[in-house]
């Protein structure tokens, strides 16, 4: 397992220098069977990430601009009258893929947004009164910018919690971005990644990741976590029991990938500010903290034992 | 986010599907054959589902095959009550959930069927053969349990067999403890056998056809170990049961209250009834012991005059040994047999005498004319049966397929088609003699066997013979043999000797061994098989034998309500040990916190020497920290914190003291 992970992060690190890391807490959520939400500066590598992700995984992949003036059927389909047989034909969104990634998200209307909804959390989409299934497995990875760009509309609160991570892949270190700037751009070496995990496989990953065994002592740990984020002032509101099953989920996926069939403290506090992150606001002096700043101040309040 | 459907994995399927051939093949012998037929379709049709080239069945057709099933159930036994039934049952639910596993939770109650499918074939069969099968069978369903936990990406299609195998093993020891300390209830229910039993054995009712059927049958009866000698092959008649009743066609068993006596059976270890003075035996008894197969049934087997020499064994009034309960599974008892002996010499009851002459009055009237013509010109008994005896040595053909008799079966027997087998023989014999007014009597049993080279006796079914007891004044009871007088080799070597050639001969048994006895190492070898058998069978019984001895040594005697007791004694230790079991995770929640402390015990140590843990710090990464400012003592910081994660997270036992020996053991300096 941890091979084929370590093999998965080189292959996708020769597009996305220097962000191993975030590459790896990008898998984990895929392997938790969650939908994933990169968030950063634009020209920061949100899309080469995603694009890396859907060639290794080797999944049917679609595209999608999100743009002001994008409608909920360029992304679910439409019916079309197709005058020669003289009924109404379907023609499917490219939200009927495996992997949708929906880059620039929150430059959309919320009304297009909310038509994502539906599609993450059911699996099917519903047009013109009738339902869809999606194909399995279904992910959407979705880029945003910062809130603080110009020309964005923020995702309601309910879409943020359909996302089981969110990460941020910040600047590179100094000499990951020599080696960018000297080399070739890495963009171009998409078309030479290979498909390294079959669906079926990942399909398979996805049921051991439930065996990942999680000693009582952690759920404890887990619970104190999230009891401490209801409790503090500093925070506008706590996590909801969904957050809290969220971070179990990816810390069995952490622990996997690590290749061990049980989850430590340290897998925990390696995935709680992805998947706490945006799921948490501040209140009072913390209101403008960045949700990260938040996770790690509820990680280093909160004892293991 | 939905969850993901399940679909069973390759190799998953794989050991599935070959155990589920195991468990077909295992019953294959007793299952109809449309059975079969439906299994190899769904096998195939659950191949085509996992390749997606076919579809689920809908309701409707689920509804129609279960239907069919059962129809098909109906048409082949009729009554559902009986063991092969309930397994034909169990087998098509088997087999129509295998098209129906949606989830994992499906998969595992396909193998728990399979599981006690594979235990039910033991009420079938228990000889070493079939055991070492099911053994072989368990290991293919355990193997497909563990593929349905395992995946295709673990690699190795062969995998989950090992270690099935390797379990199986591991089970033995506590399989050899079962078999030691749990005691043989067998008597405590019954299990209805339907068709088998029904197709073979003595029965308790001769008509004109029986043993020519059992003619066609080389299944096992029974074997005999004698301590001394075999005796000779002709001295060999196993009696097994008394027909005294007879309707016209049929000779059937009287009940034993016909007798009016009191106490009309004497079980091992009572006292002698009043009856037991009527028996002279003289000489030297033969000793011998008899394993004999499942028949359903009470009777026992044993030579002239037997007395038995084992628990639950009795001497009837008629002088005949029976079970105190049927025979459901294989049996063992010892013999002491007296072969020089007179019954009821000094004359029999008039009620018995009643019972020995009765005769139906409409039938066969040629044949009791020549009785009453016949006693009139004789002057003795004795006279009259040799000149009976003579009229079959005459004319009289021994066949295993005679003519079909109406209505006067004995009168067409005699003077029309003169050919039959033991059982027309031994029935006019009586008949005749009652006619004549000597009281007389048909026995049914075994005559002769099979001397293996080990020195014991193999009896089959088609030894199954019929022969003739009569009174008279001063002798007592004497055996007439009629075949003796028309077929002698059936008498002095056996069945095959005289009717081998017929077609009917073993037409039941096409595979049988003994069909091939005259090619010479297939003779050897199934002596071999045979002798295997009879030791595996001689050493389960005779092991249950100890068993009993023991309990009764423990327990004082083997009272019902004692043993229940004891096993109620068993079975609430079993009990209490599971509630331990179940308070034993609190007892490990203690050593759990234990380790917690002695993990903080290391925090202390580690904080005295320059390095406090943080809040929120877990131990990997503080062990991380340290180490890499104390790379001198890494390796042992790195490995203890591995001990106490593994015993804290992995579900691994704590054993809080190597950790508290280890952590104590750790040496740091203060950095200075």
């Amino acid at each position: 397992m941890r091979q084929v992970v370590d093999k998965l992060v080189t292959s996708i690190g020769r597009v996305l220098i220097g962000k191993d890391e975030q590459i790896r807490l990008a898998i984990t959520c895929l392997f938790a069977g969650g939908h994933l939400l990169i968030e950063d500066m634009p020209g920061m590598g949100k899309t080469t990430l995603a694009q890396g992700l859907a060639a290794v995984l080797g999944l049917s992949y679609n595209r999608v601009q999100f743009t002001s003036d994008l409608l909920p059927a360029d992304i679910l389909g439409i019916s079309v009258y197709d005058r020669n047989r003289g009924q109404f034909e379907f023609h499917p969104g490219p939200v009927f893929s495996q992997l949708l990634l929906a880059d620039e998200i929150n430059r959309t209307t919320p009304k297009t947004q909310s038509a994502l909804l539906e599609a993450m959390a059911e699996g099917q989409v519903t047009v013109e009164g009738e339902t869809r299934p999606l194909p399995h497995p279904f992910f959407v990875i979705a880029t945003q910018n910062p809130l603080t760009q110009s020309g964005t509309y923020p995702l309601p609160e309910s879409q943020l919690d359909r996302f089981l991570m969110r990460i941020e892949l910040g600047y590179p270190d100094p000499r990951s971005e020599r080696a960018l700037l000297s080399g070739v751009n890495p963009r171009s070496r998409l078309a030479e990644i290979k498909t390294l995990l079959p669906a079926k496989q990942l399909l398979q990953i996805q049921q051991h990741v439930a065996d990942v065994k999680v000693a009582e002592n952690l759920v404890d740990y887990l619970q104190r976590l999230v009891q401490f984020t209801r409790d503090d002032p500093v925070f506008y509101y706590g996590l909801s029991p969904r957050g809290a099953l969220a971070a179990l989920q990816c810390a069995r996926a952490w622990a996997l990938i690590h290749g061990r069939q049980y989850v430590i403290p340290e897998d925990i506090q390696a995935v709680f500010p992805a998947v706490a992150g945006h799921r948490l606001r501040g209140a009072g002096e913390c209101a403008n903290h960045d949700g990260d700043v938040l996770a790690s101040l509820v990680l280093n309040s909160v004892d293991i034992l | 986010m939905t969850s993901p459907v399940w679909k069973i994995h390759r190799n998953g399927l794989f050991w599935l599907l070959v155990a589920f051939a195991g468990v077909i093949v295992l019953h294959a012998d007793h299952l109809p054959s449309w059975i079969l037929l439906a299994a190899s379709v769904a096998t195939i049709w659950r191949i085509q589902l996992y390749r997606s080239a076919w579809r689920p069945p809908s309701r409707l057709i689920k509804t129609g095959l279960l239907g069919l099933c059962l129809a098909g159930l109906v048409v082949e036994y009729g009554s559902p009550v009986g063991l092969e039934p309930m397994v034909a049952l169990l087998v098509s639910a088997y087999l129509l959930k295998l098209l129906e596993m949606h989830h994992r939770r499906d998969a595992y109650l396909v193998v728990f069927l399979a599981f006690f499918i594979t235990a039910l074939d033991a009420l079938f069969d228990q000889s070493i053969g079939n055991t070492l099968y099911i053994i072989g069978c368990l290991s293919l369903v355990l193997a497909a349990l563990l593929g349905l936990h395992g995946s295709d990406a673990d690699g190795g299609q062969l995998r989950p067999l090992g270690k099935a195998m390797a379990i199986m093993a591991q089970a033995l020891p506590l399989m050899l403890l079962l078999f030691i300390f749990m005691p043989r209830l067998g008597a405590l229910w019954s299990v209805p056998m339907q068709q088998q039993s029904a197709k073979t054995g003595v029965t308790d009712t001769m008509s004109p056809g029986d043993f020519s059927r059992l003619g066609r049958s080389g299944e096992l009866a029974f074997r005999v170990s004698f301590e001394g000698a075999i005796p000779s092959q002709q001295n060999l008649y196993w009696r097994g049961l008394v027909l005294a009743e007879f309707d016209g066609r049929t000779w059937s068993r009287s009940p034993l209250s016909r007798f009016q006596d009191s106490g009309l059976v004497q079980w091992y270890g009572e006292p002698p009834k009043s009856w037991d003075q009527l028996i002279e035996r003289k000489g030297e008894p033969l000793t011998f012991s008899v394993v004999i197969e499942p028949t359903q049934q009470r009777w026992l087997y044993a030579l002239d005059t037997p007395k038995p020499d084992s628990e639950g064994v009795g001497l009837t009034r008629d002088y005949r040994l029976i079970s105190a309960y049927p025979l459901r599974s294989k049996k063992q008892y010892r013999v002491n047999s007296w072969p020089e002996h007179r019954l009821e010499p000094q004359g029999l009851a008039p009620q018995h005498r009643t019972v020995y002459l009765q005769l139906p009055e409409e039938f066969n009237p040629r044949t009791r004319e020549l009785a009453s013509r016949w006693r009139k010109t004789v002057s003795d008994d004795l006279e009259l049966v040799s000149r009976v005896l003579t009229l079959y040595s005459s004319e009289f053909v021994y066949t295993l397929q005679p003519p079909l008799l109406g209505k006067h079966s004995v009168d067409e027997f005699l003077f029309d088609s003169q050919r039959g087998f033991c059982e027309h023989f031994a029935g006019s014999f009586v008949f005749f003699m009652r006619a004549a007014g000597i009281p007389a009597r048909v026995v049914a049993g075994y005559q002769g066997g099979e001397r293996h080279p080990d020195d014991y006796l193999v009896v089959r079914q088609y030894d199954a013979h019929a022969w003739a007891e009569i009174w008279l004044e001063g002798r007592g009871w004497i055996r007439v043999d009629p075949t003796a007088v028309v077929a002698p080799q059936r008498i002095e070597q056996d069945l095959q000797s005289v009717l081998g050639s017929e077609t009917d001969f073993l037409a039941d048994s096409p595979v049988s061994l003994v069909r091939f006895r005259h090619i010479g190492w297939l003779n050897q070898l199934r002596l071999q098989i045979e002798s295997l058998n009879y030791n595996w069978a001689l050493w389960v019984l005779g092991y249950d034998q100890i068993q009993t001895a023991f309990l009764r040594n423990l327990l004082g005697d083997n009272s019902l309500w004692r043993i229940a007791l004891a096993l109620t004694g068993v079975g609430g230790g079993l009990l209490l040990l599971l509630g331990f079991w179940i308070l034993l995770p609190r007892r490990s929640e203690r050593s759990r916190n234990q380790l917690d402390r002695e993990f903080l015990r290391l925090c202390q140590k580690l904080e005295k020497a320059g390095f406090p843990r943080q809040v929120g710090e877990g131990p990997r990464d503080y062990a991380q920290r340290v180490a890499e400012s104390k790379p001198e003592v890494a390796r042992e910081l790195i490995d203890v914190t591995r001990m106490y994660e593994t015993m804290r997270y992995a579900g691994e036992t704590p054993d809080a003291r190597t950790l508290a020996r280890t952590i104590r053991s750790l040496r740091i300096n203060r950095s200075g």
